[in-house]
């Protein structure tokens, strides 16, 4: 903002959600050519401990980079690294306007809304999937050697933070699953950039549908069927519909409409199976971070509530009950 | 008896945070903090009063799974499988005083990898997968309650 002067910062409040990180809202207020303006903003800032190890600067760089693609997301405008300006780097983006939920699209909602949602959810994903990562400027997420690197890659990284997390504990299913992942990896037809927590409680929306996806900390390379099958887990939505958008068999099917792929059961079983070890994983990192006070946030201890429904959607899965 | 009780020292919390704090708050994130407080004090009450029957349970559980999965017979468990050296060590785990649970629920885990894997044959992974169902529903009983909104 070279032209701008005289700027303050308004209506500075701390906000929930997106627990990997210090999410605030403000509004900024500046001078510039003898006039006042005003922007809605978001700074969110690296958290002394949470739910997730991730980069600030490479979630900025998935932002802008699936901004300038057009994809819904909200505007990043400035990145801080050093850490002697706020105390922690942090990065500052638009504030969309919108609601969202903790998970599963809520049901008090209308069905027009959701139908729309639900629409824009896969439409969003379809656009996301056909970038070509490189085109993207996103090589540096790391690009897989071969095809069957991805299902390799994404097994060994959460096994290593459950080993890491853990805090000495076993869980049987849990051991178990890391095991069957390895010893059941699977082949991806292509190399896409995965959102990694792509699902409801992720976006922010109103009557017309989605206005931003959010949450782009776990973004890398690898199979679509990953945010598919992350997307349709059971945990963010019970019953039949996936993520409380829409009925499983029809979200499969919209899904292959379009992006003009089809749903390899297979993969989407093996990153269904991965996603709920891998939810698991994230409330053993919060536990753990709660534990040995890296963060004093009130909601991680309540993470140990979700552990059974995860465990037993695995241990359904892997037929251990 | 020593007054006031435990419980009645967290419900006291409770009442501080709610009457006393949240009046004062402004911002919906410290309200959400503070109501994440009061949950977690509602999860401590619960979990002093079952935590010393659910790790009782669970004791109880492993040792009788085990015994049952040694009545059946070293031959169910496949010499290259390292299940019978397992199986060895959790009886051993399960005999000390007190016991340790932390080596007997990593020998449940080898077994439940093996049933998870194919790996033994079914009379071995029916006990396995009887622990695992009950397990689950003592920790659906335990942690039986939903996430706070804050």
């Amino acid at each position: 903002m070279p032209h701008a002067s005289e700027h303050q910062v308004k209506s500075l409040k701390r906000i929930s959600g997106g627990s990997s990180r210090e999410t605030y809202a403000f509004d900024l207020e500046w001078s510039e050519g003898g006039e006042t303006r005003t922007r809605p903003l978001i700074g969110r800032r690296d958290p002394t401990g949470g739910l997730l190890k991730s980069d600030r600067e490479r979630e900025f760089n998935v932002i802008a980079a699936m901004h300038r693609a057009g994809l819904k997301v909200p505007e990043p405008l400035f990145l801080e690294l050093d850490a002697g300006v706020m105390d922690r780097p942090f990065f500052i983006m638009h504030r969309a306007a919108g609601q969202t939920g903790m998970g599963a699209f809520p049901a008090a909602e209308a069905d027009s809304t959701r139908t729309k949602v639900a629409g824009d959810f896969l439409s969003e994903l379809a656009r996301l999937q056909s970038l070509d990562y490189r085109e993207c400027g996103l090589e540096i997420l790391g690009a897989p050697k071969s095809l069957d690197d991805p299902a390799r890659i994404q097994a060994a990284h959460w096994n290593e933070i459950y080993e890491r997390d853990r805090l000495g504990e076993h869980y049987p299913i849990l051991t178990a699953a890391f095991a069957w992942l390895k010893a059941n990896p699977v082949v991806s037809d292509r190399i896409v950039i995965v959102h990694g927590d792509y699902r409801s409680g992720n976006y922010l929306y109103d009557e017309n549908g989605i206005i931003a996806m959010l949450d782009w900390e776990m973004a890398h390379l690898g199979d679509p069927m990953e945010d598919l099958g992350w997307a349709s887990m059971m945990f963010w939505g019970r019953e039949e519909f996936a993520g409380g958008l829409m009925e499983r068999e029809a979200f499969y099917k919209l899904y292959e409409q379009k992006t003009g792929h089809r749903v390899d059961r297979e993969r989407l079983f093996f990153y269904q199976v991965l996603g709920n070890a891998k939810m698991a994983v994230i409330c053993l990192t919060g536990i753990r971070d709660f534990v040995e006070r890296r963060t004093s946030d009130a909601v991680m201890p309540f993470l140990e509530l979700l552990l059974p429904a995860l465990l037993g959607d695995l241990a359904n899965q892997l037929r251990l009950v | 008896m020593l007054r006031p009780t435990l419980n009645e020292l967290i419900s006291g919390m409770q009442r501080t945070i709610m009457e006393a704090l949240m009046p004062e708050l402004t911002s919906p994130y410290a309200q959400g903090q503070a109501m994440s407080a009061i949950g977690m004090l509602t999860h401590a009450a619960a979990a002093l009063e079952s935590a010393p029957a659910y790790d009782a349970a669970e004791i109880k559980d492993l040792r009788a799974t085990f015994a049952a999965l040694k009545r059946l017979g070293d031959k169910h468990l496949p010499k290259k499988s390292g299940l019978r050296g397992v199986l060895a060590r959790a009886t051993r785990a399960g005999a000390k005083t007190p016991p340790d649970r932390s080596a007997m629920e990593a020998a449940m885990a080898a077994f439940a990898t093996a049933v998870a894997l194919g790996h033994i044959d079914e009379s071995v992974a029916r006990h396995v997968r009887g622990y695992i169902r009950r397990n689950l529903e003592r920790s659906r009983q335990l942690l039986g309650g939903s996430l706070p909104s804050g």
